[in-house]
């Protein structure tokens, strides 16, 4: 009862960021009201399904400042049970969906036991190459299609098949996206108040402290980097659905983790708000700067040369991203 | 059976003898202090028993159990809470959510935790600091808030690393009153490393004193403070024989 209670309870914020987030919220809502370019609908399908991994992500790299930037392997993991399982036994979205969480969150238990003996830069780097390397198996693995991938064929299916998933217009996948984005917003309100949050935090700060609190600091790693997963994978299985086409060069490559980490730093590690506020910098800038400079001008990559720049930017001038900024204003206001 | 009973501890960093077969044990009820010169393993004793370091060899037993082999958060869970010497608290999160951070080892309830760590902050009389960020408070309120966290977490003995460093004769006595209100009146067992002797001797029962690692004396503050050893070991050889202490 008291979790749902502190999941709905946001009166910790400021009457105006409620105000903007509630009218921000409605906007959403009724966006596919109003006419939109097919290009804007993907945009804010992609910004949804983002602010989504950056959520999860938020939780063990933000609140646990456990810096990981293997994400992208979960993604794989969701859309590959989901596929595999739709393709071959034609099972439900709502059914493989739980399922490929499972198989991530297992998955994240055999690595994150062993990495989280890494600390820093090290558990990061050791991150990356389980991602990297879960990749590569999928590359040569035939039952999963291997290289080439799996094709999910709408023709086989009745659209809107909202058992499987399936649909031909985007506004139905992105109302269900917007569905899990706004659980995931209460999810996390809860969470950042929850004896595992406050755990992680202290974590963060200093680890010797937090054993002498009693806390089983490894356990509480591991047991964060299962949720972490969890939202990634649900969001992978989506992402299975929505694009039809999988295969592992665009689900689990680096850049997706990357892009994970970076828009959470952006928008704000270790808050609320940070990993949304990320993607909606993030994810229309990439995706312009893709529509417009990478195919027009023939610049590919300079979405990569952005992301260096904003890392180095975050690092130089404010660690804790956008939102790190409002509270420093604030606190500066205040006193 | 004493409360906590430290027998032969010895710990040892690659050749360099920290700890050195130290024994001594605490009465539940009591306040003691552990005194000794800079690098004389006090911190590394703490650390011993918190189980922050294995030991290299020896015995802790505290209320009956043997907590020598337990890992750092095992032996949190059994009531031995402690502070740090340079850590002060988790600088970006407020005093009150310092505090929880302590109570979340009893419960699992946010609400409960916080009325908890409100019920400790009014009773050390710093409840109108809980929502400032740590980092923005004074030094000496910043020592009271690693107390209040570690009390958060229920203690039956608490192990305090120098909470009066760094701080001026007045809040000296603020600090000392709220040690003294920890041990007497929440009942809490109390060991601490000081520096501060007008401190240290005012308020323990019982001192213990190290010196490179190994026990060199133990017993009330008055005879402590006239102990040719101690003496020798703070001030030296020679100002021993020039001014006859103790003969």
């Amino acid at each position: 009862m008291e979790a749902i209670k502190n999941a709905l309870d946001f009166s910790d914020f400021p009457r105006l960021d409620l105000i903007i987030a509630g009218s921000v919220g409605i906007a959403f809502i009724i966006f596919p009201l109003f006419p939109h370019s097919s290009f804007a609908m993907s945009t804010m399908i992609q910004f949804l399904m983002f602010s989504l991994y950056g959520m999860g992500w938020n939780t063990i790299g933000g609140y646990g400042g456990q810096v990981d930037l293997g994400k992208a392997q979960y993604v794989g993991i969701g859309a590959y049970t989901t596929a595999v399982m739709l393709i071959l036994w034609d099972v439900p979205f709502w059914v493989s969906m739980p399922i490929g969480m499972f198989f991530s969150v297992i998955w994240s238990f055999i690595i994150g036991y062993p990495l989280f003996r890494l600390k820093g830069h090290y558990f990061a780097i050791a991150t990356i190459a389980t991602s990297l390397v879960l990749k590569d198996i999928f590359e040569v693995w035939d039952f999963v299609g291997a290289a080439r991938g799996l094709e999910i064929s709408p023709i086989k299916y009745h659209p809107p098949d909202f058992l499987r998933l399936i649909f031909k217009e985007d506004v139905y996948y992105f109302y269900v996206i917007l569905g899990f984005f706004f659980m995931g917003i209460l999810y996390m309100n809860w969470f950042r108040k929850s004896r595992l949050g406050f755990q992680l935090r202290s974590i963060k700060d200093n680890e010797d402290v937090a054993r002498s609190l009693g806390i089983n600091v490894h356990w509480a790693k591991v047991k964060t980097y299962a949720i972490a997963t969890a939202f990634v994978s649900m969001v992978g299985s989506f992402h299975a659905c929505y694009i039809k086409s999988i295969e592992p060069e665009d689900t689990m490559s680096l850049d997706i983790s990357i892009l994970i980490a970076l828009m959470a730093m952006l928008g704000g590690a270790g808050s609320l708000w940070g990993p949304i506020i990320g993607a909606g910098i993030l994810i229309p800038l990439k995706s312009y700067l893709k529509e417009w400079l990478g195919a027009q001008a023939g610049l590919v990559g300079i979405d990569l040369i952005l992301y260096a720049l904003i890392i180095m930017v975050i690092s130089a001038f404010e660690p804790r991203g956008v939102w790190g900024i409002v509270e420093k204003i604030r606190r500066r206001k205040r006193s | 059976m004493a409360f906590l009973e430290v027998h032969d501890l010895t710990k040892n960093f690659g050749g360099l003898m920290a700890n050195d077969n130290i024994s001594f044990t605490l009465e539940q009820g009591e306040l003691v202090g552990l005194i000794g010169p800079n690098g004389a393993g006090k911190t590394t004793l703490f650390n011993c028993i918190s189980g922050l370091y294995p030991i290299t060899s020896g015995q802790i037993v505290f209320a009956g159990e043997d907590i020598t082999k337990l890992k750092a958060h095992e032996v949190a869970q059994r009531g031995l809470a402690r502070t740090f010497q340079v850590y002060v608290a988790a600088g970006d999160l407020t005093v009150i959510e310092n505090v929880m951070v302590g109570c979340f080892m009893r419960t699992h309830l946010r609400s409960r935790a916080r009325a908890r760590a409100t019920e400790i902050l009014e009773d050390l009389n710093i409840d109108d600091l809980s929502d400032y960020l740590v980092n923005e408070l004074p030094v000496a309120a910043q020592k009271l808030v690693t107390m209040a966290t570690a009390i958060g977490s229920d203690p039956k003995l608490l192990l305090l690393d120098e909470v009066a460093a760094g701080l001026n004769p007045n809040e000296i006595e603020g600090i000392m009153a709220s040690i003294r209100h920890v041990h007497d009146d929440m009942g809490i067992t109390v060991m601490l490393i000081e520096h501060v002797m007008e401190l240290v001797m005012k308020i323990s029962d019982r001192v213990i004193v190290l010196d490179y690692g190994e026990k060199i004396a133990e017993g009330d503050p008055e005879a402590i403070s006239k102990d040719p050893r101690v003496i020798k070991a703070y001030l030296g050889e020679r100002y021993v024989q020039e001014h006859g202490v103790g003969q």
